[in-house]
């Protein structure tokens, strides 16, 4: 039997069974990595992320003397798709990369909580994402596994002491424990509308990605606010379903949000006793 | 000037004196649907194949267009999202965007070329262009579309995006459309209003930013990108619609630009 996206789209059933409006199922798992403040692993459906951020002093920029800063590195591996091999993976790296800097705003993060000293010292928080398995949905799967790390970094709390002859020195705190968390409520996630025939699908797998010729991209915070848009593709949108998806983007990426939430609260709550499944499940 | 040591022996980071400066100056009120007079001119550069210069108020930019030429490299596909199962690239023309800022284009003196923004303005540009022209009339070909951005005066993407299918019309590749590129910004609060076609003052106090682009007569969105606080949903529709009447109302001026490029070029032409 041979089963088509395009027509199946139109009665709101797809391929694998699933509604326009439906995620695959996400699996995600917060600190896998032991070397960094915070990590992420988020898999959705043949999609394989693993995120890292590492807290790092560094010098406020100068144009924003009392905050830190977040600095993305996509990398692209080669395991990912044979079209990764070498350099071929870095167009789509910066790409993302891009993205992610653009979904970022003003009141994602409160980068003035990240300031040690204002136009000394300050916390860099460097995000790495590593793609190890591409089964279409990237952008999505990747928001997602960035939240997931920066929910789970642990900054160090640290104290500026200042002498008498006025030379500062920074006091890291003596408790491992003793760390700031970061409020990851404004962080948005990413919501990737394809544009199939007349209708648009959300989270669409590779061979529903091949079908679509033009695709929405909207980043959505859990109140329904829109920090980023973006069209992507070959093809063209009318205007009338552009504001459709829109719509949906927005409808979809507040439930993600919930899930999401719940789901990372319910894993902390689990404490350090929980089961790591890590790689091996 | 980050970056270029080879060159020039200097601090490794500075920043212009225009920082200190200027920073009472709040925009004036202006008209938030008013459009900026536009200068436009296709067919202007010799030794390209086809060209096109724009002039937008502030923003000024120079695109030139070479090609169809045999395309190089294998059978790789782009770097579209999510890359998969493409149709095999032999089968439709490939079109490669590159934009450029000239380093006396903005008030400081800019990076060095292939920096992040220009590859991600690079890349809006051919994912706008990409849908208007007719690509499939041309296989194993390669289009190259560059874009020099001469002076910054706010919408910086707006210009190029309106100037490149200009220059590739010039060339006499088939074309579905023109396509026209609009951006707006929205001011911070109190007075969170969307404006057409901001100026650099008005781009730089923005809350939010919006580019888009379309093709007036099929009345189809050729391309988009907007981030920052742009608010609820309602309030980014209200911005899209504001924009794609600004770029309906810019049409007639590039399609007679356009036609007037026609007519110098079957002039010169030896009969």
């Amino acid at each position: 039997m041979y089963h088509s996206p395009i027509k199946g789209s139109r009665e709101d059933l797809r391929v694998d069974g699933r509604g326009c409006e439906d995620y695959r199922c996400v699996e995600v798992e917060t600190d896998v990595v032991s070397n960094t403040s915070g990590s992420a692993r988020v898999k959705l459906g043949h999609t394989d992320i693993l995120v890292g951020v590492k807290a790092e002093m560094g010098t406020p920029k100068l144009e924003k003397p009392n905050e830190g800063y977040l600095e993305f590195f996509v990398d692209c591996s080669a395991s990912a798709t044979p079209e990764f091999e070498g350099r071929g993976g870095d167009d789509l790296g910066t790409e993302i990369a891009n993205t992610l800097y653009r979904i970022f705003n003003k009141s994602s993060i409160d980068l003035e909580s990240l300031c040690i000293s204002p136009r000394e010292h300050c916390w860099a928080l460097y995000v790495d994402v590593l793609l190890l398995e591409c089964g279409g949905n990237l952008f999505d799967a990747i928001s997602i596994a960035v939240k997931a790390a920066l929910f789970n970094t642990r900054i160090p709390r640290v104290r500026v002491l200042e002498d008498e002859e006025g030379s500062k020195d920074i006091e890291l705190s003596d408790d491992p424990y003793d760390c700031i968390q970061l409020s990851v409520e404004n962080v948005p996630c990413i919501v990737t509308l394809c544009k199939i025939g007349y209708r648009h699908v959300v989270d669409a797998t590779l061979q529903e990605e091949a079908c679509s010729l033009a695709s929405l991209l909207v980043s959505v915070t859990s109140k329904g606010v829109v920090t980023c848009m973006r069209k992507v593709g070959k093809g063209s949108l009318d205007p009338e379903s552009i504001f459709e998806m829109l719509e949906t983007g927005k409808r979809v990426g507040k439930v993600l949000h919930a899930s999401l939430q719940s789901i990372l609260h319910k894993e902390e709550s689990l404490g350090p006793k929980r089961q790591k499944v890590g790689f091996l499940g | 000037m980050p970056g270029d040591h080879r060159r020039i022996r200097g601090p490794e980071e500075s920043q212009p004196q225009l920082y200190a400066a200027g920073e009472g100056e709040a925009p004036a009120p202006r008209d938030p649907a008013r459009l900026r007079p536009v200068y436009a001119r296709a067919g202007l550069l010799s030794q390209a194949k086809g060209s096109a210069y724009l002039e937008a108020g502030g923003p000024k930019v120079l695109c030139a267009e070479s090609g169809p030429r045999r395309a190089e490299g294998g059978e790789r596909g782009g770097g579209s999202v999510g890359a998969g199962c493409e149709a095999p690239a032999a089968l439709s023309g490939r079109l490669l965007c590159d934009f450029r800022r000239a380093p006396f284009s903005g008030r400081g003196r800019d990076a060095p070329p292939g920096g992040g923004e220009e590859r991600e303005l690079a890349r809006a540009l051919q994912e706008s262009l990409e849908p208007v022209g007719r690509l499939g009339r041309y296989p194993r070909a390669q289009l190259e579309v560059s874009a020099l951005l001469l002076g910054d005066g706010g919408s910086a993407l707006a210009a190029p995006l309106t100037a490149a299918p200009l220059a590739l019309a010039d060339t006499g590749v088939e074309t579905y459309d023109l396509v026209v590129g609009c951006s707006l910004s929205r001011a911070p609060a109190p007075a969170p209003a969307w404006l057409l076609e901001p100026t650099l003052l008005e781009e730089e106090r923005a809350a939010a930013g919006l580019t888009v682009a379309l093709m007036p007569v099929l009345k189809q969105v050729a391309g988009l990108l907007g981030s920052g606080e742009g608010g609820p949903t309602e309030s980014w529709a209200e911005a899209m619609r504001l924009g794609f009447e600004g770029c309906q109302r810019l049409y007639p001026v590039l399609q007679q630009c356009s036609v007037q490029a026609a007519h110098r070029r079957g002039a010169a032409a030896p009969l």
